[in-house]
């Protein structure tokens, strides 16, 4: 009973995920943020900066200015504005003064924090024969916020492993910020640790992590949880990535985010025929939308993919609208939950 | 015999004040060269490894010359607390404690102040742009100081010593 609510205890000291991205922000912004009220902090979904325009946060009911006393401003002219200063601070900290060893990162626009935060970067952008090569004159910054929703795949994974106790095929179907990768993560997990529930053991995961969204990679160990028998290839184009671990890790399951080119179909059909099972997730918002799409369509005609699960937000982020058998192409019944 | 020990506790110490200014010229070349290597292993991290700047830093000074050391350590460290000082402030405190101690003269110091600016602040290409222009500028003062230091070390020790000297015939 005490090792528990020591537990507990250590639990609410932890930092929120909000303090950890105020320790990358220069010290006058960090006094300001840290003093806004606990209930915005729990729901602060982005820090905007932008130079020479006002200091804002992106949170679950719309946007808000922040003022310099560290309140949420409703009105422009009480919102503290972003000087020179401050970006090219917040750039030396979120660079740790070293922006020469973040070329690829700059290319891609954002930069992975510890902790997993991401916070996209705009300025100048220089190019070489078409090709982003670098971002110059730094001037804005987007820190997103992440936060791990732990026990969002509780309710799909049912409906994810036959009565043999093996995970089919999955692809999930959504339209952006539809808390797709939220989900992703959470099956990843649960496949990896096992499900007792289900009287299924864990399985080795092998992820390709292109966008280092779903494990959240700071220099190259993932910040999230992701499961006891996760691999991660951080960074990596997923074609390439799938490869790879088919090659060297022996993965039970492959999974990747946002399928769409014709090469990462290829690949994906690659994993199909070793026998690995394959999970990941398309953008859009029906199954004739993606039917539309070239690469998509040959992997409805190979009938590899055995399960769908479409998500929407009607009942709310990360509602699954339906979950579809890809053989019979019919519903399992699963509707709004 | 009270006149002929105050005759040479004069020559004993014009002569040390001789060699201290001597020495410093002496020190100089020295130190530079110091520089110049603990540079060049910061551009090898910069350019080859892509190492982050605090780290670069430390294991700079791990490596380099004792006595240059302190100025890459103390930046690294100061950008370690990540209390939002930028790169130049950190550099710039590191100077300012290490120059003082050092044999270095106010030119060298305004190399060492010209390359705070733009360290870590851009791409690879143009920090070792940098890097490689405030090595340039440090050879050329240590081809000054080199000379310089031919010419005065022997210059002041002598001056010391006959200066000495002269006071005490000056005063018998």
């Amino acid at each position: 009973m005490s090792v528990l609510r020591q537990i507990q205890a250590l639990d609410i000291n932890k930092a929120t995920p909000v303090d950890e991205v105020l320790n990358l922000l220069p010290p006058n912004l960090r006094q300001m943020l840290s003093e806004l009220p606990p209930a915005v902090k729990e729901t602060v979904e982005e820090i905007r900066i932008r130079q020479g325009r006002p200091l804002m946060l992106g949170l679950a009911q719309g946007d808000g200015y922040v003022s310099e006393k560290g309140a949420v401003a409703s009105c422009l002219s009480e919102a503290y504005v972003v000087n020179t200063n401050d970006v090219e601070r917040v750039t030396q900290l979120v660079s740790r003064s070293s922006l020469y060893a973040l070329e690829e990162e700059l290319r891609n626009g954002f930069i992975t924090l510890p902790g997993g935060h991401r916070v996209g970067i705009t300025g100048k952008v220089l190019t070489d024969q078409g090709m982003v090569k670098n971002i110059k004159y730094i001037s804005g910054f987007n820190f997103r916020i992440s936060r791990a929703v732990k026990g969002v795949a509780d309710r799909v994974l049912p409906y994810l492993i036959s009565p043999e106790g093996r995970f089919f095929h999955t692809v999930l179907v959504s339209p952006p910020r539809c808390g797709k990768t939220t989900l992703l993560r959470d099956l990843i997990r649960r496949l990896s640790e096992g499900i007792p529930e289900l009287g299924f053991p864990g399985i080795n995961v092998g992820v390709v992590d292109e966008r280092s969204e779903i494990a959240g990679c700071y220099r190259g160990i993932p910040q999230r949880d992701i499961g006891p028998r996760t691999d991660v290839l951080d960074a990596c184009p997923k074609a390439a990535g799938m490869m790879m671990l088919l090659r060297s890790m022996g993965p039970s399951v492959i999974a990747t985010d946002e399928i769409g080119r014709q090469e990462d179909v290829a690949a994906l059909e690659e994993v199909l025929n070793a026998g690995v099972k394959v999970l990941t997730t398309v953008h859009g918002s029906s199954l004739e939308e993606l039917a539309d799409r070239p690469a998509l369509r040959y992997l409805f005609k190979i009938k590899a993919i055995q399960r769908f699960v479409l998500l929407g937000r009607s009942k709310g982020v990360g509602t699954v609208e339906d979950i579809i058998d890809g053989r019979t192409m019919r519903s399992l019944g699963v509707k709004r939950c | 015999m009270l006149k002929f020990l105050g005759a040479a506790a004069v020559v004993f110490s014009c002569t040390l004040i001789g060699m201290t200014v001597a020495s410093s010229y002496s020190r100089r070349p020295g130190e530079i060269r110091s520089l110049l290597n603990a540079l060049q292993m910061l551009e090898t991290e910069v350019s080859y490894g892509a190492t982050p700047l605090p780290e670069a830093l430390t294991h700079v000074a791990e490596r380099c010359d004792p006595r240059v050391a302190p100025l890459f350590s103390r930046t690294g460290e100061e950008l370690m607390t990540m209390r939002g000082i930028t790169a130049r402030e950190a550099w710039e405190t590191a100077l300012n404690q290490y120059y003082p101690k050092s044999a270095l003269t106010r030119a060298d110091r305004g190399i060492l102040l010209e390359l705070g600016n733009s360290l870590g602040v851009s791409d690879r290409e143009d920090q070792v742009k940098h890097l490689v222009l405030a090595k340039e500028q440090l050879k050329l003062e240590q081809a000054k100081a080199e000379e310089a230091s031919l010419k005065n070390t022997k210059v002041y020790n002598y001056l010391g010593f006959l200066g000495g000297l002269t006071i005490v015939l000056i005063l018998i």
